[in-house]
């Protein structure tokens, strides 16, 4: 479980009073800013933002410590993190993407099928890409027949693919 | 111009055969691996699990009551994005 999670990034500067542009990554783009204060990606620098309004691509926003369009356009590129811990915890058989990439994935009988690559949802359900051991990737839908335990805390998912997903 | 309805909606028929196997055997969990993107998603598919191509890979999609009459294909993209997990949430059903 990482310690910081990318939430956003700075695209640019907005204006020439020292704005940034920002782009959201949240599921709600807005609740950017409930995670704040933000992290660079070494943890070094805390940010306090503030949206101000919403433009193309994104949201227009103050950042504390960036006060002249030089500093705004400093930052561009610059991804924001917030601290895994800020996010408010989910009722069970609810994760968060970010918690179950990475988790290895181990079959009934305990052999290591591979870890998980990504969280998609096509809008049927929920599937989760695996990275397999033998090379490639596969899907497995997020469903309690066939993800019957996700251990956090092991850092472990036990799955039960349905016969001929994984040929 | 919409489909005549006096057709009824279209689905491959290798597909009803398959699906009508599966419910019959009771093995709903089982992937029915199906290549026919534009067949529509009937009211008997549902509780299934089909493994529709998209041209690369068959995407596993469960069928619920709200997909009936949409098209298998419109489950299974033929491009894939990414993004940023960030706050995102997934809940096992």
């Amino acid at each position: 479980m990482t310690d910081l999670i990318c939430v956003g990034a700075v695209s640019g500067s907005f204006g020439v009073k020292g704005e940034v542009r920002l782009k959201s990554f949240t599921a709600n783009p807005e609740a950017i800013a409930d995670y704040g204060p933000l992290h660079f990606e070494d943890g070094s620098q805390s940010l306090n933002l503030r949206i101000t309004r919403q433009i193309k691509n994104g949201f227009a926003a103050r950042l504390s410590g960036v006060s002249t369009k030089e500093q705004a356009d400093a930052l561009r590129g610059t991804r924001l993190y917030a601290p895994r811990d800020r996010l408010p915890s989910l009722p069970d058989d609810e994760f968060y993407h970010t918690d179950l990439i990475g988790l290895s994935v181990f079959d009934t009988g305990g052999t290591l099928l591979g870890s998980v690559k990504a969280v998609l949802n096509h809008g049927a359900s929920d599937l989760l890409e695996l990275s397999l051991t033998t090379g490639g990737t596969e899907l497995i839908p997020f469903t309690v027949a066939c993800i019957p335990t996700v251990d956090l805390s092991a850092g472990r998912i036990i799955a039960d693919p349905p016969e001929g997903l994984l040929e | 111009m919409s489909r005549s309805v006096w057709k009824g909606p279209f689905v491959d028929s290798y597909v009803l055969k398959k699906a009508e196997k599966a419910r019959d055997s009771g093995r709903n969990n089982d992937v029915i691996k199906i290549w026919s993107r534009r067949s529509t998603i009937l009211p008997q598919f549902v509780g299934l699990t089909f493994g529709v191509y998209n041209g690369r890979k068959h995407i596993p999609v469960t069928i619920s009551e709200d997909m009936i009459g949409q098209k298998f294909g419109e489950y299974s993209p033929t491009r894939t994005y990414y993004g940023h997990a960030a706050d995102k949430k997934a809940k096992r059903k």
